[in-house]
């Protein structure tokens, strides 16, 4: 868990230098939440996101049992971020959904569950509310995308457990995310 | 705050000095208002040594602290007071047992005479006998300044309330309960869980509260006596909550079964779910009125998150705060009158008190408090207890709502948050 905390960080830092010198890409900046969202680009937690070929059952791969195992991330499901007090799906979360949608419908036997997350501003009820808004138009985005509600189950931890420390917005808006765990 | 109507007649007959305006040390504000003096004289130890010299000590410095506690009076020493001008005064005599003539627990027991005065004249307004077993050395302290409130104000005292509240972070967070006086911390759950919102019920024999088992949200019943848990609720979704209702029979709880976070009644016998609010909005929060009759409630339909009022059956709904965008956390004072919530504003969360009818808003606590939150109310409506991360850390504070002094209640390096008070 710390270690990737730390990973994380450094991703995060790493995105602001390279937002820094690289100049402007082909973001979409006329979405206001684009900023905040950012974090959520710039943090695939293994190269496995980048190559969606590992993924595949070959034989020599992992087995369904092996995935079982593993935490989703692992096998390139990555979460998704919002902005503040916001439950609505930017539109770098919609391309992450749909890229975790195409992961989730080849290991159809995997059970999620999207946890919804808060940073620390806000009251405690009206936070986990806001993190279960937030579960639920994941939810909904994936299965419009084909994933079968089954395979989906949601929850909210509010602000209950940060993943990163700090009264900062680096931390916050890591904290602001669906999170993706196993039952 | 009045005398009660006898025992001022009573003072005036006996010629005693009234109560004197102080000032005292506050949060946001230095306010004089009137608490009575009241001396503590030291115990009279006829036997029993050192051990009931210290059971004495311990009885005094209880009832000091619940004295000044009440917000009512200010307790004295005979150094301190100038006994002339001191209207109450409270004296007694602890007879210790001899170490090795016990025979049983009950005989080991020391007994405590606990007399109050009127001061001068020494006429006896209040006389009381306990025999404290083991661990209920305090107990019987504060049961008497409980006495002395009801005989004097008139109505009854929370010496002897407790407070429960959930101490932990991230994965782990337990219920834990502690004395009103910040003594006796006791854990109540042990089950690796997250467990938040802790609520008394009326009677206290049961906490109402929430828990995620295998990440779903469920809502629970402790049993105080014996420590059994059982479910009340866990319905797909947000199980949001628990308050209670006035008469302890059902639970205000936010669940989010049809996919919307909506007011629910929960009848506790059979666990039939009454739904009070239709809406796409947030909607949490609920406390009952203490007649039972209405709901506060926070909606976020107007885009932030707003206080609400509606009938018990979920009709007649009308905003109750308009001034602030981020209104949340109301919570019912016991006598009907006032509602105190959180506010957010400026990026700070502040416990924020105003009359029930929604009028007169005031700010309990200032930047300096940091961050504030779930503030709950103490039987007498006067207290309110909330979490603060003023020490970098949120931990539980005890205010006075009628001039903002306050004390910290909860230490320790863990976050105490969502605390509820005993009735």
């Amino acid at each position: 868990m710390n270690r990737k905390l730390v990973s994380l960080v450094i991703l995060l830092g790493l995105a602001f230098v390279i937002a820094g010198c690289g100049g402007k890409d082909a973001e979409v900046l006329d979405d206001p939440t684009a900023t905040v969202t950012t974090p959520a680009e710039t943090v695939p937690t293994t190269p496995v996101a980048e190559d969606p070929a590992p993924t595949e059952v070959v034989p020599s791969g992992p087995t369904a049992e092996d995935y079982a195992r593993m935490a989703p991330q692992e096998y390139g499901i990555e979460d998704v971020f919002f902005a503040f007090d916001q439950y609505a799906l930017s539109y770098e979360a919609m391309r992450l959904l749909e890229a975790n949608a195409r992961i989730m419908k080849e290991h159809s036997s995997l059970v999620y569950v999207v946890e919804g997350h808060c940073d620390e501003r806000g009251t405690v009820e009206y936070n986990l509310a806001l993190g279960e808004k937030r579960a639920q138009a994941v939810r909904d985005y994936l299965v419009n995308q084909g994933v079968p509600s089954s395979q989906l189950r949601l929850t909210s931890y509010g602000e209950e457990r940060p993943f990163a420390r700090g009264g900062n917005e680096s931390a916050w808006a890591l904290n602001r995310r669906a999170h993706f765990s196993r039952p | 705050m009045r005398l009660r109507t006898s025992i001022l007649c009573l003072l005036m007959l006996l010629g005693a000095a009234g109560a004197r305006a102080q000032e005292i040390e506050i949060g946001i504000v230095k306010q004089a208002f009137e608490r009575y003096d009241i001396l503590v004289m030291p115990l009279e130890v006829t036997s029993g040594g050192t051990e009931a010299q210290q059971d004495a000590w311990t009885v005094e410095s209880v009832m000091s602290l619940d004295l000044d506690y009440s917000g009512l009076f200010r307790a004295l020493s005979p150094q301190e007071a100038d006994t002339a001008a001191v209207s109450f005064g409270i004296e007694g005599v602890l007879e210790g047992r001899l170490p090795g003539t016990a025979v049983t627990a009950a005989e080991a027991a020391p007994v405590l005479t606990l007399r109050l005065v009127s001061q001068p004249g020494r006429q006896v307004l209040l006389n009381k006998r306990y025999r404290p077993t083991a661990g209920q050395l305090r107990a019987s302290a504060h049961h008497f300044v409980n006495e002395v409130v009801q005989l004097i104000m008139g109505e009854p005292g929370i010496a002897l309330t407790r407070i429960v509240f959930s101490r932990g972070s991230d994965d782990r967070r337990d219920i834990y309960c502690v004395d009103y006086d910040g003594e006796g911390l006791k854990r109540l759950t042990a089950n690796r869980r997250l467990n938040l919102f802790p609520a008394w019920s009326p009677d206290g024999t049961q906490i109402a509260f929430m828990s995620w088992e295998e990440g779903q949200q469920g809502l629970y019943l402790l049993e105080t006596a014996t420590g059994d848990v059982s479910v009340v609720n866990r319905t797909l979704g947000s199980n949001l909550g628990p308050t209670w209702s006035p008469d302890g029979k059902e639970l205000l709880a936010s669940l989010s079964k049809t996919g919307q976070h909506e007011i629910y009644r929960i009848r506790l016998k059979d666990g039939h779910l009454q739904r009070l609010t239709v809406s796409d909005a947030i909607e949490v929060s609920p406390s009952w009125s203490p007649n039972g009759r209405d709901i506060v409630f926070t909606s976020d339909r107007t885009g932030s998150p707003q206080l609400y009022v509606m009938g018990g059956d979920g009709s007649g709904r009308r905003r109750l705060s308009f001034e602030g965008r981020y209104n949340d956390a109301a919570s019912w004072s016991p006598n009907g009158e006032l509602i105190v919530y959180a506010c957010r504003e400026q990026d700070i969360t502040q416990v924020v008190l105003m009359n029930q009818d929604g009028s007169e808003r005031r700010f309990l606590t200032d930047a300096s408090w940091g961050n504030c939150e779930d503030p709950a109310w103490a039987p007498d409506s006067r207290h309110v207890v909330f979490a603060s991360d003023r020490s970098g850390l949120f931990k539980l504070y005890v205010m006075d709502v009628t001039d903002g002094s306050a004390r910290q209640l909860t230490f320790g390096d863990e976050p105490d948050t969502t605390p509820h008070w005993s009735r």
